[in-house]
């Protein structure tokens, strides 16, 4: 293979661990703090990607054309709203059932990411059908032989890792993100400390679910389509990823979104003729992967008491 | 259901012999099927399922059900009978109505199916959100089977479960492996890769499907219409209907005994306390295996005879929504109550089929229905009772 | 005590470790038969640690544990439970869903025919086996309550704190075990309640003559009362043993309990 169309894929395979372990890491912020796997996250980023559309086809029949101000109000807009309906889903359908079985909680958000999806397809106009998403990033070009560096994919990677960074940031040097891990180490601790629980777990969540939007607009930005269902294969990859790196840990989840990434993109290159059945590698991965190291490759602590 | 044990041992006392509850109940469920099933108006439906619905919180408020439930405890065997011949009763009242016998064969089959899924997840704690794909397993087998082989039918019928279970036990490593609730996501990954599979396979016939060949039991083909005498003539699906309750009544049988066994009591254990379980010896791996496969059986059983009735199959029958919509099912009757999965299954299956206005809407409604009864009514809608070794058990 | 018979249990070098965290620290204890051993000592000083590496929840990180003569170190909590070792839990784990009954039938596993023939089919056999069952369950309770015994299909979820407790105890005596482990029974309860159940095993240690009971305990009337040896651990360690009135004048014993070091 030559250089130029190795380099292209590896950047594509580095777009798509950017969108995995933006979704992973969202998982992995939700089990830290409330030992919960919520399992609407997919479906939250589906959402997120639809509500960008809307926002831009809003600005476009409202006259604003600039894409600066298009790209940055469908983030802002996207992110807010997914932001606020992640702590809404953790304030309605999480924190009551903190005390029932942990199926429950499964189960819930689960019938909640259903309820997401197929309101979409039902409510959005024409929502059954695949929706074309505007390009909004300068598509310049670098030619270098095969391989075509496009600045939008660069600049969506960057902006990937500046809020990957600041999540980081966020939680490791702010007085929030302390009480965040401190949450996630020990909720009972926490409280007699005076941390407000319940409000550190709607924070999280709104952040996790922002997260997501992020992803999801970057989905559309990458492919130029959206469809009801994206969430669906989202999730679960971006779940077994934060499983793989091993629940709770934000570089494990970041890892783990990569490596997927890498897996899938050496398996499209290896299986050339296979390409209809991408999705189910990428299903029958996951399962290995569960198969493999079903506690991820980071060790999780157990901290069951007996 | 056959199952009285002597009259007059210790473990058993005689219980009330007054079948009259048991009748009334049955008669009144068996009229109002068939009135819902009559009325075409979607006004008249609409106002028959909110009547119901209304009069059955009513007798709850009055504490009304609770009697006829404790009373029909006691009465399984009879209560079984009923409900067979109330399904008999309806078939010979719409013998010449194909759409009403395919519901309701549609209805028997999904009860086998959500049974198996409640040794998996109402018994044992496994949750499997594949459902809808090991229906499909035994459906894909049963085209294949009769489509290229001389397999006599009915071992078309079992090689559909045998299959669904040997496909479950490939991904019995990642379930038994992964803690906790994490196999959810196993099984779901399992669900998205079966129906892509389907759909990129052309030896399955891709998006457009598979046809399967009807049954036919030593010579009786279930594809023609039943003729009696010179001018009653019954549906096909007559034959579907019976084949399916005879299925359903092994089934039935042999979930509820299994209920009432020590085998039901090890799955109730691992279900509640793994750890705890263990240390009494249980071996948590043998009873999520024998649990999981099964279940499996079950509704590979169900899906093999579900394709062959439904004569062409294709992805599309078996997505994950469908998976879903099983697993509400098992929740909505109560989780581990075999009783309440064949109520909760006829609201399931047959409202939408009626009430055409939701049916594009029902994924929707049922999902959004799951998380009210999770919310404010988990233990479902008829919760399982104590669990007893016998009708009318008692240790003195 | 049967001061030159071979000890029922030992324990030598045990350690545990989770991480960096030494739990079990070369430990060395013998229990013999027909003792009631009370196990004490300070939060977080390895008894629990210790019970849980015994019934096989743990695996050990060194040493050696043996049973009747038979190493049992890191075999399967089945196998261990099979050799004659039943536990109760520290914070009860009783099915609250299941009947008294049921729980104490999870507890007699091993003496129950799991087979599908036998439970499906050979109904009437299941029967037999079913009553005899009940008939012992019932009289294994009534040595605790007898009111109790006569309410065996009663949920455990509805049966007040110590009834629990002595559904628990029932629970791990009805396979009977040579070496019954009780974590911290009188947690929970009342005085008086802790009174009545210690009432109640002590008359249980009288039935069934040789059962080995070991016991983990802050309640220290109880110790007194109870056991006949004792061992206190702290860190992991074994820092004391002998009779309860040995061990309570012994100064490293107070001064751990004090919190000096």
């Amino acid at each position: 293979m030559d250089v130029g169309l190795f380099a292209q894929y590896v950047m594509n395979g580095l777009m798509l661990g950017m969108m995995y372990a933006l979704v992973a890491v969202g998982f992995t912020l939700f089990f830290g703090v409330l030992d919960v796997i919520k399992f609407s996250h997919g479906d939250v980023l589906t959402v997120g990607a639809f509500t960008a559309l809307a926002t831009y086809l809003g600005l476009s029949a409202a006259g604003v054309n600039s894409p600066v101000v298009q790209v940055l109000a469908i983030v802002i807009v996207a992110g807010c709203s997914m932001a606020l309906l992640g702590a809404l889903i953790a304030r309605v359908l999480v924190l009551p059932l903190k005390n029932a079985p942990a199926l429950n909680t499964l189960l819930i958000t689960l019938m909640l990411g259903t309820v997401l999806r197929e309101s979409v397809r039902l409510f959005y106009p024409e929502g059954a059908n695949p929706k074309p998403f505007p390009s909004l990033l300068p598509s310049d070009a670098l030619v270098l032989g095969n391989f075509n560096l496009r600045l939008d994919s660069v600049l969506m990677l960057a902006a990937g890792a500046a809020v990957i960074v600041g999540v980081q940031l966020l939680l490791n040097r702010t007085k929030l993100g302390l009480a965040i891990r401190a949450v996630a180490q020990d909720e009972e601790t926490a409280k007699t400390m005076g941390i407000n629980f319940t409000l550190v777990v709607l924070i999280t969540f709104g952040i996790g679910s922002a997260l997501a939007a992020i992803a999801g607009i970057m989905n559309g930005l990458y492919y130029n389509e959206i469809n009801f269902g994206m969430g669906l294969l989202l999730g679960a990859i971006g779940f077994s990823a934060a499983i793989v790196g091993g629940l709770g840990n934000i570089y494990g989840a970041i890892i783990g979104g990569f490596l997927f990434a890498m897996l899938q993109t050496i398996g499209a290159v290896a299986l050339p003729f296979a390409s209809a059945y991408k999705d189910v590698f990428a299903f029958g991965a996951i399962i290995l992967i569960m198969a493999w190291r079903p506690t991820g490759l980071i060790q999780e602590k157990i901290s069951e008491r007996v | 259901m056959s199952e009285r044990g002597p009259a007059n041992t210790a473990a058993t006392v005689p219980h009330t012999r007054n079948p009259l509850p048991a009748l009334a109940v049955a008669a009144l469920a068996t009229a109002f099927l068939i009135t819902l099933l009559l009325v075409e108006s979607q006004v008249g439906i609409a106002a028959l399922i909110a009547g119901a619905a209304i009069a059955t919180i009513a007798a709850a408020r009055q504490g009304l059900l609770t009697r006829i439930t404790a009373g029909l405890a006691t009465r399984e065997d009879l209560l079984g009978a009923l409900c067979v011949a109330g399904v008999l009763v309806v078939t010979v009242f719409f013998h010449e109505d194909h759409f009403v016998l395919l519901m309701v064969a549609t209805l028997i089959l999904f009860v086998v199916a959500t049974l198996g899924l409640n040794i998996q997840f109402g018994y044992t704690g496994l949750i499997n959100f594949a459902g809808s794909s090991f229906l499909g397993v035994g459906s894909y087998t049963a085209a294949v089977l009769t489509m290229h082989t001389a397999l006599p039918h009915l071992l078309v019928l079992l090689m559909g479960g045998v299959m669904a279970a040997a496909i479950g036990s490939l991904l019995l490593l990642p379930v038994l492996r992964t803690r906790g609730h994490y196999s959810a996501v196993v099984t779901i990954a399992f669900a998205l890769l079966f129906k892509t599979f389907l759909e990129v396979n052309d030896i399955l016939g891709g998006p457009q499907g598979l046809a399967v060949a009807g049954m036919d039991l030593f010579g009786w083909s279930f594809n023609d219409n039943i003729v009696i005498g010179d001018d009653f003539e019954l549906s096909f699906y007559a034959n579907y209907v019976l084949l399916s309750l005879a299925i359903l009544v092994v089934a039935f049988i042999f979930v509820r005994r299994l209920d009432r066994s020590w085998i039901g009591l090890n799955l109730d254990a691992v279900r509640l306390d793994e750890t705890a379980a263990a240390c009494f010896g249980l071996n948590i791996l043998r009873w999520k295996i024998t649990a999981f496969t099964l279940g499996n059986f079950l509704i590979g059983v169900a899906g093999a005879l579900y394709g062959m009735m439904l004569g062409f199959i294709a992805p599309a029958n078996f997505t994950f929504g469908d998976s879903l919509i099983l697993v509400s099912i098992v929740l909505l009757g109560g989780l581990g109550n075999a009783w309440g999965l064949v109520v909760a299954t006829a609201i399931v299956v047959i409202i939408p089929e009626k009430l055409q206005a939701i049916q594009e809407y029902r994924f929707l409604l049922y999902a959004s229905m799951v998380i009210l009864i999770l919310l404010f009514r988990p233990q479902g809608l008829i919760p399982r009772p104590l669990r007893t070794y016998f009708p009318g058990f008692r240790t003195r | 005590m049967s001061g030159d018979a071979a000890p029922l249990l030992t324990a030598r070098c045990l350690s545990k470790l989770f991480g960096g965290v030494v739990a079990l620290d070369s430990l060395d204890l013998d229990v013999f038969g027909d003792d009631i051993l009370g196990l004490i000592g300070p939060n977080g000083s390895g008894k629990t640690t210790f019970f849980n590496v015994v019934t096989g929840i743990y695996p050990a990180s060194e040493g050696e544990i043996r049973f009747d003569g038979r190493d049992i170190t890191n075999l399967s909590t089945q196998a261990i439970y099979r050799s004659g070792i039943a536990r109760t839990f520290q914070r009860s784990r009783l099915s609250l869903p299941l009947s008294i009954f049921d729980n104490i039938m999870i507890g007699n596993h091993k003496r129950l025919n799991h087979g599908l023939w036998f439970n499906l089919v050979r109904r009437r056999a299941f029967q037999a086996e079913l009553e005899e069952n009940v008939a012992t369950a019932r009289e294994l309770v009534r040595i605790f309550d007898a009111p109790l015994s006569e309410r065996l299909l009663d949920p455990v979820g509805g049966i007040p704190m110590i009834d629990r407790r002595r559904v628990e105890i029932c629970r791990s005596l009805i396979s009977k075990p040579r070496l019954l482990l009780l974590d911290e029974p009188s947690a929970g309860m009342t005085g008086e309640e802790t009174r009545l159940l210690m009432d109640d095993i002590l008359e249980v240690k009288s039935r069934f003559r040789d059962l080995t009971i070991i016991i983990v305990e802050h309640e220290m009337g109880v110790i007194e009362r109870i056991t006949n040896r004792c061992v206190v651990l702290n860190f992991g360690q074994k820092i004391a043993e002998g009779t309860y009135r040995e061990v309570a004048a012994d100064r490293q014993v107070q001064e751990a309990y004090l919190g000096m070091e």
